[in-house]
């Protein structure tokens, strides 16, 4: 646990595999976690890549990428990285590919494959126990596509097909998969969560699970100022909200063993977080929803009242 | 003159051949395991699965050093398939019917990678409604991907058409990956004698496959970006369309190559009985020895009755069609399959070759039969030929639906247990 | 018919100001085609959108080559190899600037008008945000001299409406529309159909077997996306103060575009000719060494 080469920002690599021009948005999320992924794996690895606000980092000609990238197709991401796994293996193992050549495999896809359409093709490659890595953004929307719902979408979120409207007050009436439990169900060795505010956190765990063979899987939670409705300036501060407020927890599952890597000991309230984002606009003008925030609220109380009991965690939170 | 396919006396070579009995299927899997193919991305469905089965088999005992991965799908397959390729090992996987086309967007993605993979499609009747025996629905939605097709007649027809389509995929002026069909039941689980090439002729004949580009730590490489702009989306789909004409070349070629090794040389089409024929009926696929069995019968009858089979589909070879058609006095298209409200799809392409070649038959009919496996008769088949021979009245781009007066009955009862029509049949 | 050609960057509301010229013109009684392109491009980066305006049915699709009208809603787009706004536009057309301040036409324009206007600023100023798609559609109308003040207001009112756009920020935008209507001049334009465009056609033949290897889609000139210089998204640029700068990373790290660098005084340096300008590392920077100003890049 004390081993980590990452204490401080001062330990982040300075090497550089993202180059800059990338035609993605202004304020992306996304960019600054694939940045890391990148610097952690110091550029040896192919990223395998699903439909999505990514497949549009490499318009032909241009590239920003200083490693492999290997575009497939919406739902079998995780499939591709399969394949050049599988092919990597047996080419070494025939002798026709020297054992320095070898690359880790990266399946990296936002959440309308991971959490919906692709589902089907990660979990197979989980249960095959493929030496993979696998980064999903986050953005709880399809926001390539113009920011439709998808699986990740939270409560009450408007999305372009959960528009509040006087019928349909709270947005979104679904609520978002739990994923990481979807994932932690296979028992892996790894899964964990991540946010791009947290950069000393995401390096360690990156660290952590290379230590592992086998599925090694990370969500991450993606500000996206263009489906969110907020300042591109923004992005890591809604990202150090997210945190601070509980609602994205930051964790991580050995072998399907859970344990929180960042505890708040006093959570903020939600609303601080739903106020950044125009996406939950609806829920204070033109009147305040109060019903909805506080199920909001609640949700996240519960979620930690649970965590604070099953891993003995000394937090403050209101009593139901 | 029998047959075009040459014989040469290499009889040295031939008897270095074994020959054993084997299913459509088995010869597949031999096929894969004398190219010594690195990976095998698998999954189940009938009447394919014998092909997985045999090559997990030999892996785990050893005699054959490849990955066979069981996928969760007929999408991930591909989508494995591909990549791996890509990497740079030489990929071989198989499918049927509602499993390609539940992977069928991978195939457009594969050939536009450029990777020379090799899969095998066990032809089965698409639903619904749901059904195992073969028509040729499933291939045919194939035929715009860019894949290069092979069609087998014969279960030594899947072993030696499987090697030549590596040669041909893999070759650095084609680089496109290769369908093979079989059928289902008549070829992929019928046993007949099938010759054996040894491994040290294949090795002769088929080099280590070379990958552009794979994917390597020591030289990093971005592959499938996206193109934005149709000028140069359409150059790159062009590109594909000329490796794929240069194609039918390099076929020929590793054909003549082939046939040196073990005395079997392959067409992209081929005729039978053609040399002096006036009625010529046009096929693909196992049902063609049937109709060979018809027109031996109708020669017997003094009809100048041939054939030609198609064995290369994709590319379509278009002039070599044309050239055997040409001053023939009526031609019939069987078609194994069908576009609703269009008709036979085989049909359309000999037209279009047609189309242009002087002297072209003044009849060009459309037959469509053997959907779902049905069986064609002599019986139908001679009634082909009888249509050709006495064509007045009949329109000919309006497709005559092979059918017999006994299915027709057993139809008819059918659908009377099951409920529909008046009475219980 | 008139064409009318927008250039923006996403964002800017490029496409809404097509459309609400192609509904006035509507309003106006006139046949109306309006279009966008998408591009891979995101927030910020060049689009462009079309309207159509006749008389007689129209007999175009698409990409419009030969504008009589362009409205560039950014001025630096006006350097933009990609976006090229003025290309095509005809002898006699009116180009509009979106700019602080005005300028001479650029060498080889001098045979069209020139109209310039701070859009962005005023928008700043009435709504707070640089959203121009209700001036921008604005400015277009009154230099074409067929669209109705009225019809402007109401197309505005219906376009942004079916954004949900509401109350407050729906009438700011119909205020700035009606200024914008206001004080742009109708120039006399040449509106002659203009000699059509002849490039050879040179149609892919096939060439026969050769030992040459196909094409392959891949990219091997790793990292070349700097050239696409995604600096000129910009519309606010971030300023390190190199007295406050410690080094101390922050920046760097949250930078999602790889844009911030240290020098040999450990002090931070921003690439301007690729950063877009998102402002993360002002917001994050723990010493506030970083501030923001307007990006002003005049076409010269």
């Amino acid at each position: 646990m004390s081993e980590t080469r990452y204490k401080t920002l001062r330990d982040v690599p300075l090497q550089e595999y993202l180059a800059p021009g990338n035609p993605l948005c202004a304020g992306c999320g996304a960019t600054p976690v694939l940045r890391m992924f990148l610097k952690a794996l110091e550029g040896r690895a192919v990223f395998v890549n699903a439909a999505g606000c990514f497949t549009l980092l490499h318009v032909y000609p241009y590239t920003p990428f200083k490693s492999s990238w290997m575009y497939t197709a919406f739902a079998s991401a995780p499939a591709g990285a399969q394949g050049i796994r599988d092919a990597l293996d047996i080419l070494i193992e025939k002798g026709k590919v020297p054992p320095e050549e070898d690359v880790k495999v990266v399946c990296f896809t936002g959440d309308g494959a991971a959490y919906d359409i692709g589902l089907q093709s990660t979990s197979g490659a989980i249960e095959r126990g493929l030496d993979f890595y696998y980064l999903v953004y986050d953005n709880e929307a399809y926001s390539n596509t113009g920011f439709q719902k998808s699986g990740a979408t939270p409560y009450a979120a408007a999305t372009a097909t959960t528009l509040p409207t006087k019928l349909q007050k709270e947005g979104h009436t679904g609520s978002k998969k739990d994923l990481f439990e979807i994932w932690r169900s296979h028992k892996p060795p790894y899964v964990a969560t991540i946010a791009p505010s947290h950069i000393v956190d995401m390096l360690r765990k990156i660290e952590k699970a290379s230590k592992y063979r086998g599925p090694k899987l990370f969500i991450s939670f993606t500000p996206c100022p263009t489906g969110w409705y907020h300042d591109t300036s923004e992005s890591i501060r809604i990202s150090k909200l997210a945190v601070e407020c509980g609602v994205w927890p930051l964790k991580e599952a050995i072998f399907g063993e859970v344990k929180h890597t960042y505890v708040p000991r006093v959570l903020k309230p939600v609303e601080e977080y739903l106020k950044t984002q125009g996406r939950y606009k609806h829920l204070f003008h033109p009147q305040r929803q109060e019903h909805i925030i506080k199920t909001i609220q609640e949700n996240i109380y519960q979620y930690w009242r649970r965590v604070a009991e099953t891993e003995k965690l000394d937090i403050i939170i209101p009593p139901a | 003159m029998r047959d075009v396919k040459a014989i040469t006396s290499n009889l040295a070579a031939v008897e270095m051949m074994k020959v054993e009995m084997l299913t459509g299927n088995v010869a597949a899997a031999w096929a894969a395991r004398l190219a010594d193919v690195d990976y095998i991305p698998a999954y189940p469905i009938t009447p394919q699965t014998e092909i997985i089965e045999t090559l997990a088999k030999w892996i785990g005992e050893g005699v054959m050093k490849a990955k066979l991965v069981q996928l969760e799908s007929e999408h991930s397959m591909l989508t494995a398939a591909g990549t791996a390729s890509l990497t740079g090992a030489r990929v071989f996987t198989a499918t049927s019917s509602q499993g390609l086309l539940y992977g069928f967007e991978m195939l457009y993605n594969i050939a536009g990678w450029r990777a020379p993979l090799v899969l095998v499609n066990v032809s089965r009747g698409v639903a619904a409604p749901v059904t195992l025996e073969p028509d040729h629905n499933d291939v045919l939605a194939a035929r715009d991907s860019g894949f290069l097709q092979f069609h087998a007649e014969t279960c030594q027809d899947v072993l030696d058409l499987i090697l030549l389509a590596y040669r041909v995929s893999e070759d650095r002026r084609v680089r496109l990956p290769s369908i093979v069909n079989m059928d289902g039941f008549y070829l992929s689980f019928t046993r007949e004698p099938v010759h054996l090439p040894s491994q040290e002729m294949v090795e002769e004949f088929l080099p280590p496959y070379i990958p552009t580009l794979p994917f390597r730590a020591s030289r990093p490489v971005v592959k499938g970006a996206s193109v934005l702009g149709g000028h140069i989306y359409t150059y790159f789909k062009h590109n594909i369309h000329e490796s794929m004409r240069r194609a039918i070349e390099v076929f020929e070629e590793a054909s003549r190559h082939y046939g040196e090794l073990t005395g079997r040389v392959y067409r992209p089409v081929e005729g039978f009985y053609l040399e002096d024929a006036e009625y010529v009926l046009v096929m693909s696929n196992s049902f063609t020895t049937m109709g060979k069995r018809a027109v031996l019968r109708l020669r017997d009858r003094g009809v100048p009755a041939g054939l030609v089979k198609i064995v290369m589909y994709r590319p379509f070879p278009s002039d070599q069609l044309a050239e055997l058609l040409k001053n023939r006095k009526a031609v019939a298209v069987l078609d194994q399959n069908i576009s609703p409200g269009m008709g036979g799809i085989i049909y359309q392409e000999v037209a279009g070759a047609l189309y242009h070649q002087r002297n072209r038959p003044e009849v060009l009919m459309s037959v469509i039969g053997g959907l779902g496996g049905k069986y064609i008769s002599l019986e139908e088949f001679e009634y082909i030929f009888d249509v050709l021979q006495h064509p007045e009245g009949r329109k000919p781009n309006t497709p005559l639906f092979l059918f017999r007066k006994d299915e027709l009955e057993s139809v008819k009862r059918a659908l009377g247990l099951a409920g529909l029509g008046g009475e219980m049949g | 018919m008139l064409k009318i050609r927008f250039h923006g960057r996403g964002g800017q509301g490029v496409k809404t100001s097509s459309r609400i010229l192609g509904r006035a013109a509507f309003l106006d009684g006139f046949i109306a085609q309006d279009s966008p392109i998408y591009g891979a491009e995101r927030r910020g980066a060049p689009v462009v959108s079309f309207t159509r305006i006749s008389k007689t049915p129209i007999t175009e699709r698409g990409f419009i080559f030969d504008p009589d009208i362009v409205i560039v809603m950014d001025e630096t787009l006006l350097n933009d190899w990609l976006a090229r706004p003025l290309e095509g536009v005809k002898k006699g057309g009116a180009v509009f600037v979106n700019a602080v301040s005005g300028f001479p036409p650029p060498a080889g324009h001098d045979d069209k008008v020139f109209i310039t206007y701070d859009l962005t600023g005023m928008a700043l100023e009435i709504i707070g945000k640089p959203i121009i798609s209700s001036p921008a559609a604005a400015a277009a109308a009154k230099i074409t001299g067929l669209i109705s003040k009225s019809s402007i207001l109401e197309a505005t009112a219906e376009e942004l409406a079916e954004l949900d756009l509401k109350d407050e920020l729906l009438e700011k935008n119909i205020q700035l529309a009606a200024e914008v209507y206001d004080v742009i001049p109708t120039p006399a334009i040449n509106t002659q159909e203009s000699e059509p465009i002849t490039r050879e056609v040179s149609p892919l033949e096939y060439e026969p077997v050769t030992h040459e290897e196909v094409i392959h889609l891949d990219i091997s000139n790793l990292g070349n996306s700097a050239l696409r210089r995604t600096g000129n998204w910009r519309i606010f640029k971030p300023i390190v103060d190199p007295q406050k700068c410690t080094g101390c990373l922050v920046c760097i790290i949250y930078c999602p575009d790889s844009c911030i660098t240290l020098d040999e005084n450990n002090k931070a340096v921003i690439d301007y000719d690729n950063c877009k300008g998102c402002m993360i590392c002002l917001r994050e920077c723990p010493l506030r060494a970083i501030s923001s100003v307007r990006e002003v890049r005049v076409y010269a």
